[in-house]
């Protein structure tokens, strides 16, 4: 039977390519949104997860130091003694920065041979690159006489021609090629790698296999000398000999505080959680694209139902049950879905490779530094991306499926049975609306708002479903006034226009769906956005108070090695027009292995509630309690509320520190911790500094000050400095940037709309040949036939627009109050861009007429006499 | 290059430490650690580590025995240290300044199996911090671990008993043997300073070494192979040497005994060869038991090859049966297993032949049992 219905399928589809095309691309856009959402991200973190593999080898076990301060080394005396362990290699990993050499000094002979014409004349000045060549690397002290069978990636390859002894040569640095490309350099030249006792120098002896972002490999010696961390590591990689049994292993291991067993994948969850709240909202915003074509579907399907109801009651009469009508019609949905899904998997690759090669890894979120992924395939999310595809076309034909089983088929050969106004169920609008409440109210599932993503499905779901109660509503108060405008004259043709919108609104909800759910979603995120922008706004007011902002890395992991001395601050006072400086210490801080490290802020504070962006009151000091105070997304990654007591690593050691109160932090999504410089100085008696912020006198220059700045810093801490108003500026160009993706979301989301809307009256017109044929006998003019149609789908649009309105108010409700506290951990005040929710209205109602206009002419030039001639 | 081989060439260094002795420059070892004619070596301080020394070893060889079984085997240990020139004046445990490595050898002669397995580690050269370092030397005293592995000596009333455990599970095989010397220290050369090549006419440093010898060590201890520990005694030889250079620039490699001989007398011989098999230098000596050591002047000592065996993993072609003529007499060796080659160039790069080999005197009759040592045949053995 299947066979014989599929040509009459594939005929209704080469009658309306357009709509059905149309349908297809909807759902092809969704499934495309959301499987190069996956396939960006998973190549990005597969990328990473390899770098990390193969730098971390594949050792049976990590022994981890628990914080920055790193292990003793004797650990490495006792597990080399243990006959059960067949390799135990010492790692010491540092954050810092590394540059090609560039002075006089570090040429010697090899170098000015090669480069003869980079010295100024008569110059011992010092050559500054124009642009700034500080590199951010990894640095990793190895012992590589036990890497090669762990870690074999991390394995010294000595230039051809060394001494064979290179690759334990303290002298020497060895560089992956990410490092080697950043710094330009060859075997032979030099560089100097940053850390807090200054710059210090290192030939390139080779290089290491190792990937991911720039790497710089050292003799362990080297790294624990340069690095100020004599008789400290990192991790030890730890083999055992084959047969012995782990966990018996690891039981009889009694390890010192310092020291945890890590699994060789925390890394990798570490940055997998990085991106995972962005990842999964950039995934539900495809969702809710897929959910949008979902509609599309519906209406399309509605609607040819709606046509080919002579067919399927004709079909009917020969024997064809109601259930297998309902099967076909979904048969033919699930193929159009299917192929559009496949469609969609096929745009969504060229989408990712395209985005990898323009924005990187993160889509431009800074997640991924340095990674530069090939594209890899995760089958089996791209399969779950074409299966929703597919459903979502499936359900979309739900309904119309359900009318073509409830066809009574000798009424409908009649052309009966058809357009009469059947009062809607109103109990599934609202059960999905109160749902949507309720599942606004869940909490987040293992850290994401995932109920909050099902009640905004559930919103657009019962939002669009109620378009016909809204339109009813809608025009039964618009009538009165329509009913007067009608005495002035052209009445008939709107009141035509009105009763009919009014009584066919069960057609509005076909029409109009698209456009609702698209103007729902773009109000939505246009609030949300809004919202965001003004909230950060806002708080860069609080936290730029001074002028001109300098900081010694741009990265917080390099922060230790970069610092300031103590010296600097003073001497920075001292500059001509500075009227204040104000220095802070910026340490990162490990609170759980497997979430990214939190940022430990020491800076005065003299007035919490003024110098943070409180949330809240300050509680007071208690003497004799360190006072600390956290982040919002500190606080709400680690369960910290005010007044609580916390531990926290501070300078070797775990601290009890009373939580005085929660500020509003946008900048750093992984926490922060602000605490009194002083009291960090007097804990661990580190006095040095990160970041300065200073206030300039009157009149002087925010240029000259930051020139003599640079100056005093000298070469050794190159600075980074900007001023408020370009740090302001870049701040909110970073948001922009990272928002730009829903932007496009937005016009996708309401092009596709207004495809629907015009795929649908071209339909409708079609159907309603015969009313027009009609109307012309009446003495109508095509004209007014474009008119009256137009005019219907301009009530049908206007409500529409309400219900779009609405619902994205409410969904903004639920982005703005669930999903970003529940994702970011950061709340914001919810602000209503009133302008710019009535330019889009109006905007979708305006594109959405004169679709309407186009859609009427093109279909009302078929000859109107024929049409009702086909009646007889 | 890939990394395993970038290892093995660093292995290579060790054994080549003498040809590159003029690129690197050290500073003057201290009076102590100097090989000098007239530097009477000093016990047990002289059993310790000579860190200011290029290169050192402690070798002890022998055979072990089930007791009451005449089925024997012949074992090798081996503790390298060689001083790689690195790190200055760098602080911290971990300055490559000094790189030890080991290598341990069980023979079973039936059904003739060789294993070997070697460890490698970097070492400060200072004095080690209790349980503190993956490898550490005392120069006090023979005190040397290398990850899991341990060679250690203490007094006895007969002078030394040698600790040895070095368990090689992935080559599966454990050694562990307790060493204890039946006779006094046996000093190589003159007075321990052996000459490793003609003297030098400009008043040079001559090649040479200070080097003595512990022959006659009764062993009692234990052997694990595959799982299964059996209790076994033997006898053993051990050599402590260490000089700032391998072998004169002429030699490709060197042939060399150690042999406790059956009426408790102790015969070594070795000869340095050049690329066409003719000797560079050679030397040796004799003690009969309770006698004093009689030097063998270079001319004495010479080794002719009876039989050869090609190595089916490397090629090299091995005399495995010689004729070695000293003034202890004309004798015949051979080995007892032929394919006793330790063939870790996929690992530490080095390749020789180091077995258990019979002593036999013209007549045929066994005189002694002990160790024969050839290197160079797969290679010369430096650096290209």
């Amino acid at each position: 039977m299947w066979r014989r219905l599929f040509p009459l399928s594939l005929a209704e589809w080469r009658h309306h390519p357009w709509r059905h095309g149309v349908a297809m691309l909807a759902v092809a856009l969704g499934v495309a949104l959301a499987s190069s959402v996956q396939l960006i991200n998973h190549s990005a973190l597969s990328e990473f997860a390899q770098a990390v593999r193969s730098a971390n080898g594949e050792p049976d076990l990590v022994l981890a130091a628990r914080d920055r301060a790193g292990l003793d080394e004797a650990l490495m005396g006792t597990l080399s003694a243990d006959e059960q362990v067949a390799t135990a290699s010492p790692v010491l990993e540092i954050d810092s920065q590394a540059r090609p050499t560039t002075d006089e000094a570090a040429g010697q002979a090899e170098e000015s041979t090669r480069r003869p014409t980079k010295q100024p004349p008569g110059g011992r000045t010092t050559l500054r690159l124009p642009d700034d060549p500080r590199v951010s690397v990894r640095v990793m002290g190895i012992d590589a006489l036990q890497l090669a069978r762990v870690a074999p990636a991390l394995m010294p390859r000595p230039a051809s021609g060394a001494a064979m002894t290179a690759a334990i040569d303290p002298g020497l640095a060895w560089l992956n090629p990410a490092a080697r490309q950043r710094l330009g350099v060859a075997d032979g030249a030099s560089i100097e790698l940053q850390s807090s006792t200054g710059w210090h120098r290192l030939r390139v002896g080779g290089s290491v296999a190792a990937g991911g972002g720039p790497l710089v490999v050292l003799d362990l010696s080297a790294a624990q000398q340069h690095f100020q961390r004599m008789g400290r590591l990192s991790r030890i990689d730890v083999q055992l000999v084959s047969g012995v049994d782990r966990e018996a292993w690891r039981m009889g291991l009694t390890l010192p505080s310092e020291v945890q067993l890590a699994a060789a994948d925390d890394a990798v969850q570490r940055v997998s959680n990085l991106s995972r709240a962005y990842r999964v909202n950039l995934g539900v915003l495809a969702l809710v694209a897929l959910l949008v074509g979902g509609f599309l579907v519906y209406s399309v399907v509605s609607l040819s139902v709606a046509q080919r109801t002579p067919q399927l009651a004709l079909l009917g009469v020969l024997g064809l049950s109601a259930r297998e009508r309902r099967s076909w019609v979904l048969a033919e949905s699930a193929v159009l879905g299917a192929i559009g899904s496949a469609l969609g998997l096929a745009v969504g690759a060229g989408l990712a490779a395209m985005a990898l090669r323009l924005l990187g890894g993160d889509l431009g979120g800074g997640y991924f530094p340095g990674v530069a992924p090939q594209l890899a395939w995760p089958l089996d999310a791209l399969f779950m991306c074409w299966a929703l595809g597919t459903a979502a076309a499936v359900v979309g034909a739900w309904w119309p499926a359900r009318q073509a089983e409830a066809l009574q088929p000798a009424q409908a050969l009649k052309g009966l049975g058809q357009g009469a106004p059947s009062a809607a169920a109103r109990w599934p609008v609202l059960a999905m609306l109160l749902g949507a409440v309720g599942l606004a109210c869940l909490p987040p599932v293992a850290g994401l708002p995932l109920a909050a993503y099902a009640s905004v499905a559930m919103l657009l779901a019962g939002g669009v479903a109620g378009v016909p109660w809204a339109v009813q509503a809608v025009l039964a108060w618009h009538g009165h006034r329509g009913r007067s405008a009608g005495r002035l004259g052209n009445g008939v043709l709107a009141w035509l226009a009105w009763r009919r919108a009014r009584f066919a609104r069960q057609t509005a909800s076909a029409t109009v769906a698209g456009v609702v759910a698209s103007l729902a979603l773009s109000v939505a995120l246009t609030v949300m956005v809004g919202s965001f922008r003004e909230a950060v706004n806002e708080w860069l007011d609080t936290v730029l108070p001074a002028d001109l902002y300098a900081r010694s890395s741009a990265s917080a992991a390099a922060a230790d090695q970069t610092a300031l001395p103590e010296a600097f601050l003073a001497a920075a006072q001292g500059l001509a027009g500075v009227k204040a400086v104000q220095a802070s210490r910026v340490v990162p801080m490990t609170i759980d292995p497997r979430q990214p490290a939190v940022v430990l802020i020491a800076r005065p504070l003299p007035d919490p509630a003024r110098n943070l962006a409180m949330l809240g009151a300050v509680l007071p000091a208690r003497p004799g309690e360190l006072s600390v105070f956290v982040s919002e997304p500190a606080a709400a990654l680690y369960g910290w509320s005010a007044g609580a007591v916390i531990r926290l690593p501070l300078a070797g050691a775990e601290r009890p520190a009373r939580v005085r109160g929660i500020w509003r932090d946008y900048s750093r999504q992984f926490g922060a911790v602000a605490m009194e410089l002083g009291d960090f100085q007097a804990l661990g008696g580190d006095r040095r500094l990160n970041d300065l912020a200073l206030w300039l006198e009157p009149g002087a220059s925010v240029a000259s000050v930051d020139a003599a700045l640079r100056r005093l810093a000298g070469a050794d801490h190159p600075l980074d400095t900007a001023s408020t108003i370009d740090l302001r500026r870049i701040s909110l160009t970073i948001f922009d940037r990272s928002f730009a993706v829903t932007r496009y979301l937005q016009v996708v989301a309401i092009a596709v709309g207004l495809v629907g809307v015009a795929a649908s009256l071209s339909a409708q017109v079609l159907a309603r040949r015969k009313e027009f044929g009609l109307l012309a006998h009446l003495g109508f003019t095509r004209r007014q036939t474009i008119v009256l149609v137009t005019l219907e789908s301009l009530a049908w649009l206007a409500a529409g627009c309400l219900v779009g309105v609405a619902l994205g108010l409410a969904i903004a409700v639920v982005l703005v109050q669930v999903v970003n506290p529940q994702s970011f951990h950061w709340t914001m005040p919810m602000q209503v861009p009133g302008w710019r929710l009535v330019f889009l209205s109006v905007a979708v109602l305006a594109a959405g007429g004169a679709t309407a206009a186009f859609s009427a002419r093109r279909a009302a030039t078929r000859h109107a006499v024929q049409a009702v001639k086909e009646d007889w | 290059m890939n990394p395993r081989r970038t290892w093995l060439a660093l292995q290579a260094a060790l054994w080549a430490a003498s040809t590159t002795a003029g690129r690197t420059t050290f500073a003057a070892p201290p009076a102590d650690d100097e090989v000098r004619p007239d530097r009477a070596l000093a016990f047990p301080r002289d059993h310790g580590a000579h860190p200011a020394c290029r290169i050192e070893w402690w070798y002890a060889t022998g055979w072990l025995a089930e007791p009451g079984s005449a089925q024997r085997h012949g074992f090798q240990l081996t503790f390298f240290r060689s001083r790689t020139g690195l790190g200055g004046d760098l602080p911290g445990q971990q300055v490559p300044r000094q790189l030890l490595f080991a290598h341990a050898a069980l023979t079973e002669l039936k059904p003739g199996g060789h294993r070997h397995a070697q460890r490698l580690a970097r070492w400060n050269g200072n004095e080690p911090l209790p349980g503190h370092l993956t490898a550490a030397a005392s120069i006090q005293d023979t005190a040397l671990r290398l990850g899991a592995w341990r060679l250690a000596r203490r007094p006895n009333p007969k002078g030394s008993v040698y600790a040895a455990r070095l368990a090689a599970p992935e080559a599966g095989f454990t050694l562990d043997l307790q060493m204890a010397s039946s006779q006094p220290v046996l000093l190589q050369g003159h007075g321990g300073y052996s000459l490793k090549g003609p003297p030098v006419p400009a008043g040079g440093p001559a090649h040479a070494s200070h080097y003595y010898s512990q022959p006659q060590l009764a062993v009692i201890g234990r052997i694990d192979t595959d799982g299964r520990s059996r209790e076994v005694n033997g006898r053993a030889w051990l050599d402590h040497e260490w000089s700032n250079a391998l072998m004169p620039a002429a030699a490709v490699g060197w042939d060399w005994i150690g042999i406790n001989l059956t009426d408790g007398g102790a015969l070594t011989a070795f000869v340095l060869r050049r690329a066409d098999g003719q000797p560079v230098w050679a030397g040796g000596s004799h003690r009969a038991a309770g006698a004093e050591v009689r030097s063998f002047a270079a001319g004495e000592v010479s080794f002719a090859a009876l039989r050869h065996w090609v190595s089916p993993q490397t090629g090299g072609r091995y005399p495995v049966r010689w004729r070695i003529t000293t003034p202890a007499g004309v004798h015949e060796l051979e080995a007892l297993l032929d394919a006793q080659e330790l063939d870790s160039r996929r690992s530490t790069g080095a390749v020789y032949w180091e077995g258990l080999s019979e002593l036999r005197d013209l007549d045929g009759r066994r005189v002694g049992l002990g160790y024969l040592e050839m290197t160079g045949y797969v290679g010369a053995l430096r650096l290209g």
